[in-house]
């Protein structure tokens, strides 16, 4: 049965990579840091695959079919799929066998996620991994969860999925040691009138709500304030899905910091499983 | 406060990010519209406004017409237009009475 070895939760956006001068060049290293920080922590894991919980930014799903879920089920996922990201090219192995495992388990567990057997990873899941340094070669397991189209999962059902994760990778043999990467968030607005105005006030509160042992106070702030904190942080389902999956287990923050000029409230944390 | 223009996408924003997803995922699109931006255009059978919006880089009013602001971020990194342009532009509409500030 596998141990799940970490469940981190990182912010993620292209800017780091499209406009890494628009912020000082100290605070640059300091953020870069603190996401190398998180990479080796996980790689002291020794985990033999990654679940990448993230979304993909209306490049592999168009509105004529967007899930809300997606199991990745690939052999392999090409990186970035944006024309205009400032990232080398990069092909990350797949975990097929776990993908379809995870697919199939949750069929029979009332989730009702679509797969994809062919899929090319945007920045939402590229950035943390380029920035942590993790291995292209250790086989990951993508899912995508609607973050960016209306109307989308609700922060409950992102939790519940994540339960249902925990409890599928806890039950699998095929792999000994997985860790968990939830990226997004947490406040800040894409291409609104807010952007570049991130609300701070939300993150630290969603923080140590995380921090603390109310889930359903957690799940319940999620819900009735992401309006007030941008677009995308409606990606704090990820770090829903993530507290799912842990299952109790304390929550603590490794790095926040509100980054205007990167326009996102910049979180990263892990679970003590 | 709200985050979204359209909880659900009118036909009118489905047509505009229609040509912004197609005008970044699909080989030569982008090099068709950068040659002949009308004649591209011409292709989705879009009421002339969001023609117009798009051709003239109008962030401010593709925002307003409900376009799925991660695809009209997308376009303003893929056609090259300013970072403080677009910025400016979003921001311009902080106090306008079409925004949806909820």
């Amino acid at each position: 049965m596998a141990e799940i070895t970490g469940i981190y939760t990182a912010s993620h956006t292209p800017v780091m990579l499209n406009f890494p001068d628009r912020i000082p060049a100290a605070l640059r290293e300091e953020i870069f840091a603190a996401y190398r920080a998180m990479g080796d922590d996980f790689m002291a894991g020794k985990p033999d695959a990654l679940i990448v919980l993230s979304n993909d930014h209306l490049h592999n799903f168009f509105l004529d079919n967007f899930p809300a879920f997606c199991f990745g089920c690939a052999e392999s996922y090409e990186s970035p799929i944006e024309h205009w990201l400032h990232a080398k090219r990069r092909t990350f192995a797949g975990d097929q066998a776990f993908g379809a495992y995870l697919l199939q388990n949750a069929l029979q567990s009332d989730f009702d996620p679509a797969f994809s057997m062919e899929m090319v990873l945007d920045h939402g899941s590229l950035t943390p991994l380029e920035l942590a340094g993790i291995d292209p070669d250790l086989p990951i397991v993508p899912i995508l969860i609607n973050c960016v189209q209306p109307p989308m999962p609700t922060m409950r059902r992102s939790y519940d999925l994540g339960r249902y994760l925990g409890k599928a990778i806890a039950d699998y043999a095929g792999v000994e040691r997985v860790a968990i990467l939830a990226t997004g968030g947490i406040s800040h607005d894409i291409a609104t009138p807010r952007m570049g105005m991130v609300n701070e006030e939300f993150d630290q509160t969603f923080l140590s709500l995380m921090e603390g042992d109310d889930i359903d106070a957690t799940i319940r702030y999620a819900t009735d304030f992401v309006h007030t904190a941008g677009n995308g942080c409606e990606e704090i389902r990820m770090w829903m899905a993530a507290m799912g999956a842990a299952n109790g287990a304390k929550y603590h923050r490794t790095y926040y910091r509100a980054v205007n000029d990167w326009y996102t409230g910049i979180g990263i944390g892990r679970f003590e499983v | 406060m709200a985050n979204w223009q359209e909880m659900m996408p009118s036909t009118r924003a489905y047509m505009m990010n229609k040509v912004l997803y197609e005008l970044h995922h699909k080989p030569d699109h982008l090099e068709a519209y950068n040659d002949d931006a009308d004649a591209y255009l011409a292709r989705f059978a879009l009421p002339q406004d969001l023609a117009d919006c798009i051709k003239g880089n109008d962030v401010a009013q593709m925002y307003l017409s409900g376009v799925n602001p991660y695809l009209l971020r997308a376009h303003c990194i893929g056609v090259k237009i300013p970072e403080d342009v677009s910025l400016a532009a979003l921001r311009s509409l902080l106090n306008h009475e079409g925004y949806n500030n909820g």
